[in-house]
This record gives structure tokens, sequence and C-alpha cells, in this order.
């Protein structure tokens, strides 16, 4: 007889269920967002009072927000260590998919920030490995998504099945990493501001920058422009001017490609030391009003909203006005 | 209980600690560290270092065991850092050490960060554990203490109105330009500039026992702004100077006030050259008994935490209830969880 206790905490359900030779003899859970860390043990322990004797323990490794499945991984690794007995890692999007069977289908955990790690299933086999999809991308397909809960009977029984996953399945990477090696940084040329020019009309569109405009900025005075460069293509780029007691934050803009890799991290960090340096009182940004991909890099570098500006970018497109003491 | 063999887990910052002591006798001290990490960021990321913990958590348990030449099951209780520190980082200790518990049958207990930076002096075995003036400085805390007995009864006497002093040897550290963590790298570039060449304002003079070292900041920065080329070992060197003077004064007009005499300095700043020499000469001079840990122990580890257990344990302290909450904020007259 194999005795198995079963965690998950991959989505807002923290999940607890001890399978005896297939059969879910007890099953807890509890919702909340946050509650995993306190809900989790004493779960554990009242489904302990009905069968205390375990063999291995298997643990829902992800994908899921971060610090609560942090909780079930690190509660079950060391309750195995106490028990010694192993524990086994199981990938919680698979043991979401054993509850269907269409030929094709996708399955889905909130990562939260309108974000969903999503696997895909074709003929009842993995088609790659999960990856991040947006709200709006999941809405469009027109094959089933399933969202939901791990249950602890799949996650058993995957256990058994399956190879342990040994880490714990992010997907994202932490907000903060350092620049990659191979990227360069400068000041701006001239001769960049043809690259720019493109980068800019790619990104922003009708709103872009013109030639004209990028003409001025380069001759202007108290400004630092910089450029980030991978092989001597331009694939970013940023600006920052001196304004009395102040610096404000002109653009910052990397390539859709080679973003979520700390290069524009790198480069305001770059212009805020550059602030520093002109001994301003604070550094000032206008952010597009739901830049979700902006907004956690200023406000984890000490940015805080101070006001908004109506349609400052065009009508209907709010600007959020951030603003860091340098003092 | 006969002397207790205790396990003890810090994770409230970017150290992955375990630590295991039999009563008073420290058995094992084992530290993962993902400062390295953090230094590109000139801070600690908590997401960077919340994975480091989860990742260091089970081969640190292990080291810790093998260092101390005991099993798992021979452990009579877990204490765990349940707050301040930071949340996540925090809840991969507490989850671990609830695991432990559960899996082991044996007693948890969540214990405050901050008691445990004392607790660390209980492992001299030849200090007596009596009551004394405690001078707690690190990255996220100051404050001067009395300590009565540390499982039941401290009364905090002042705290930093801003600055923790570690934070303000962080923000120093960076305007001179030197690497993160600040306090070593400030140390270090003062012992070769002159500690008397500028003349710092030491904040918050007339008061008791509260500190204030943003004006002091303040002060640096324009000082720096007005003198680019000063020497920057004697900018260390003098600011070191404002912030150990003040935090010294106020310490021992702390055991002056209350009659105590003996100082215990603990937390990261307590690892200062320049606070223990200075704190050496002027206890000596007003006649306190000092004790400083070994700079190892004042760092955040998990021998303070182990410590503070062993104390609670042994003071009859009832064990926390097995989902304790990890807390970011938590005063230290909460030395255990409930």
């Amino acid at each position: 007889m194999t005795t198995i206790l079963a965690i998950d905490t991959s989505t807002d359900r923290t999940s607890v269920g001890i399978v005896q030779d297939g059969e879910l003899i007890i099953e807890l859970h509890h919702d909340d967002p946050l509650g995993h860390g306190a809900v989790l043990p004493g779960l554990v322990k009242d489904a302990l009072a009905r069968e205390n004797k375990i063999d291995h323990v298997a643990i829902g490794m992800g994908p899921g927000p971060f610090t609560g499945l942090r909780v079930g991984i690190a509660f079950g690794q060391s309750f195995a260590a106490a028990r010694n007995i192993p524990w086994i890692g199981v990938d919680s999007l698979a043991a979401l998919a054993e509850e269907h069977n269409d030929a094709e289908f996708i399955v889905a955990i909130d990562g939260r920030r309108r974000e969903f790690f999503a696997s895909h299933y074709v003929g009842g086999k993995i088609l790659a490995p999960a990856r991040v999809m947006q709200r709006e991308s999941l809405a469009e397909l027109s094959i089933p998504v399933y969202y939901g809960n791990p249950n602890p009977r799949a996650i058993a029984e995957l256990s058994l099945r399956q190879a342990s996953v040994l880490e714990p399945i992010y997907i994202r990477k932490p907000d903060a990493y350092p620049a990659p090696k191979d990227v360069k940084f400068r000041p701006w040329l001239q001769t960049d501001l043809v690259n720019i020019f493109a980068i800019e009309k790619d990104v922003f569109g009708k709103e872009a920058w013109t030639m004209a405009q990028l003409k001025e900025e380069y001759a202007g005075k108290e400004r630092q422009y910089l450029v980030a460069e991978i092989n001597g293509e331009v694939i970013g780029y940023a600006g920052v001017v001196k304004m009395g007691e102040v610096t404000d934050i002109l653009t910052l803009t990397v390539k859709p490609e080679f973003r979520r890799r700390g290069i524009a991290r790198e480069f305001l960090k770059r212009l805020i030391d550059w602030s520093r340096n002109q001994k301003v009182e604070a550094v000032m940004l206008e952010m597009r009003k739901g830049n979700i991909e902006a907004e956690p890099l200023y406000l984890a570098n000490g940015f805080r909203h101070i006001s908004e500006r109506r349609n400052y970018y065009a009508q209907g497109v709010d600007a959020i006005i951030m603003r860091k003491e340098l003092i | 209980m006969s002397t207790p063999l205790i396990l003890g887990i810090e994770t409230s910052c970017d150290e992955t600690a375990v630590g295991i002591v039999h009563g008073r006798k420290l058995l094992a001290n084992v530290i993962s560290s993902s400062v390295e990490e953090h230094a590109r960021f000139g801070g600690v990321v908590p997401e960077i270092a919340s994975r480091a913990h989860l990742e260091a958590m089970q081969p640190v348990i292990s080291q810790a065991l093998k260092e101390a030449k005991v099993k798992l099951e021979d452990i009579d209780a877990i204490g765990v850092t349940a707050g301040p520190g930071l949340i996540g980082a925090l809840l991969v200790g507490t989850s671990a050490a609830s695991g432990l518990a559960l899996g082991l049958d044996k007693p948890l207990y969540g214990v405050n960060h901050l008691s445990s930076h004392l607790a660390v002096d209980a492992l001299d075995e030849s200090h007596k554990l009596g009551p004394v003036i405690g001078l707690l400085v690190s990255g996220g805390h100051s404050s001067i203490i009395q300590v009565n007995d540390l499982a039941q009864s401290v009364h905090v006497l002042g705290s930093t109105i801003d600055d923790a002093a570690g934070e303000a040897f962080d923000k120093i550290a960076r305007l001179l330009r030197l690497d993160f963590p600040g306090g070593p790298a400030i140390d270090r570039l003062a012992k070769e500039g002159d500690l008397s060449a500028i003349d710092f304002p030491r904040g918050l003079s007339d008061t008791d026992y509260d500190f204030s070292f943003s004006g002091l900041k303040t002060a640096v920065a324009r000082y720096l702004q007005k003198t680019p080329d000063a020497k920057r070992a004697d900018i260390a060197a003098s600011f070191q100077e404002a912030v150990v003077d003040v935090l010294l004064k106020k310490s021992l007009s702390a055991c002056a006030s209350t009659g105590i005499d003996t100082l215990l300095i603990a937390g990261g700043v307590a690892a200062n050259s320049r606070l223990r020499e200075l704190a050496a000469q002027r206890c000596e001079q007003a006649g306190v008994l000092l004790r400083t840990p070994p700079p190892a122990l004042c760092t955040d580890n998990g021998a303070m935490v182990a410590a503070m257990t062993s104390l609670a344990v042994s003071a009859g302290v009832k064990p926390s209830h097995i989902g304790l909450e990890a807390l970011s904020t938590v005063a230290l007259s909460q030395p255990v969880w409930a």
C-alpha cells in the first residue's frame, strides 16, 4: 500500500490530500491568494490526523504565483526530510490537464499581473513547455481553455507516473536581473538617429517622435541620451534632461524582442546616476497610464505617483507623473 | 525538558541560515548568502532573495545537521524567524520550519529577528543571563532596549525615528560610490581617514534614547556637493564617528539611568570596528561591562534563532501554533509568536 501526501499551492487555493492506492481518503483546501503560509501547515496537520503514515510527498511545483508556490515546496521538502521519505515534484498544469480529454485544449493558471501560465495539450500530449500568455490572447483562442485548481489526487497520481520535477517552475524571471553582458551602453551619436527613428515608428506608430524632434533633442543642452546595442545593432535608447532642480526622463524605449532582459533597468539606473551627478533634487517621468510593463520597474526603483495628466499622449490616453527623490 | 537540542532557521533577508544549539552551546551555524547577486542592484531584491532561500534551504539544513553531528529526529524543537523581514523571504523559512515541526511532531517557535540578534550573547556560556542594556543596530533597526529577560520581558527605551544605522551606512556608501553593502565598505575606507576632519551633526542629541540619521545623511550629501574634492576617507571616517558617537552616548546614558551595568551591542552594525573600539574605551571609562558577540554572529545567522528559541524553551514559553503568520513588521516586545 502506498500512501501519498499531496500538496499544491500554485493557485489561490492551498490544497492538501492523502491518496492511498489511488483513493483520495481526505482532501482539504482553503482559498486565499495570500494565505498559503498560514493555512498549509494546519491543513496538513488535519489530514495527518486521518492518516499519519506517509510514504512520499507529492508537491505541485507550479507554475504559479511565486510566493505561494514556494510555501508548498519549502513545506513539502522539509516534511519529507523530517520523515526521511522522498518528495516528488509535479507540474501543476499537468495535474490540471489530467481532468480534461478534449483533442486539443489549454490549461492555464493565473500568474497575476494580467498574465497566465499556460500549457497546450494536443491528443493528450503537451505541445511545448508552459509559457506566459496574456489574458487577452487566451480569450481569442478557438480551442477550450481550462482554468482551475490542480487537485491532490491528480498531483499524487502524476507523482507515480512521471519523473520528479526538481525545481520550481517559475517561467517568469524575477523583475530584477542584471543586463546581459553582450549589451553595450553608450551615449548616442548623430549616426544613431536613423535607427532610433525606425524603432520609434515601430513602437509608437503615430505618436512617434519625428526626425526633426530627434534632431532637436540631439542638439539640445543639459541632456543625456544613451543607446544600447548588441553586436552593433541599436536595440534601445533613453534620454533625460535637466530642468532646474529636477531631471525629466524623456524617453526609455527597448525594441519589443529585447525586453524583459534588464535593459530598461540598466538605462534607468544610468539616467538616475547622471541625474545624481547634476545635483538635482529628484528625477521625474511621465508614464502612459496602464503601462504595466514599465510601472513595476519604476516603482521598484523608488519612483512614486505624484499626479496624472489627462489626455497627455492622445485623446483618452492619460499620463501618470512619477517622481523619485534623490536627496 | 533536559537540555534542549534546537534547530533554528533564518530567512528574513538575504541569508539562508540554519543554526543548531544544545542549550546554550553552539553546535552548528551554516549560512548561504545571496548578497553577491544583490550587490549588482545596490540593494536586496526580494524575489531573488526568496528564490535563493528555497534553493539553499534543504542543503543548509543538511549541512548544519552534519556539522552538529546530530540527526533531525534528535531535535527537540524548531525555531524560525517569523518577522520582521521581507514577507516572501520569511515565508520560505516559516514554511520549511513548520514542515519540519509537523514531520517530526516537535514544537515550533516563531521568534522575533530582533530579539534573536540579542540572544546570541547567551551562546557564550560564561555570560551570566541577567538584565542588560541592548544596543541593537542593523540595516533595518536601531534601538536601545532594556532587557530583563529576553524571552519574556524586554522594554524598548528608544529607536531611530527615521533611517536605521545600517541604512545610513548604505546610503552614505552610495554617495561615496562605495560597494553594497555599505557598512563594511565605509568601515574599511574610514581606516584611512581622519575621524575629526569634519564635524557632522549628531541628531537628536537633546532627547533621551531616540536616534535620527536623516539629518546626518543630508549633511554628508551637502558637504559632498560643496566640496567635491574632499578626501572620501575623511568623509567616511567623520560620518562613521558621528553615528558611533551618538549610539554610544545614548546607550551609556541608558546604563547610567537604569543602573544596569552591562551593555550588549548586537546586530549587523555591531561588526563595525570603530563601534567596537570606541565602545570598549567608553565602557571602561564608565565602569560598564561590554559584551559584543563575535562579528560572525552579529550579521544575520541561524545560531541566533536557535539561541532565542532555546531561551524561550528554557523559560517555559508556550510554542507557537503551527500556522504562525510571518510579519514584515513586529515590535521587540513580541519575542515569540503565539
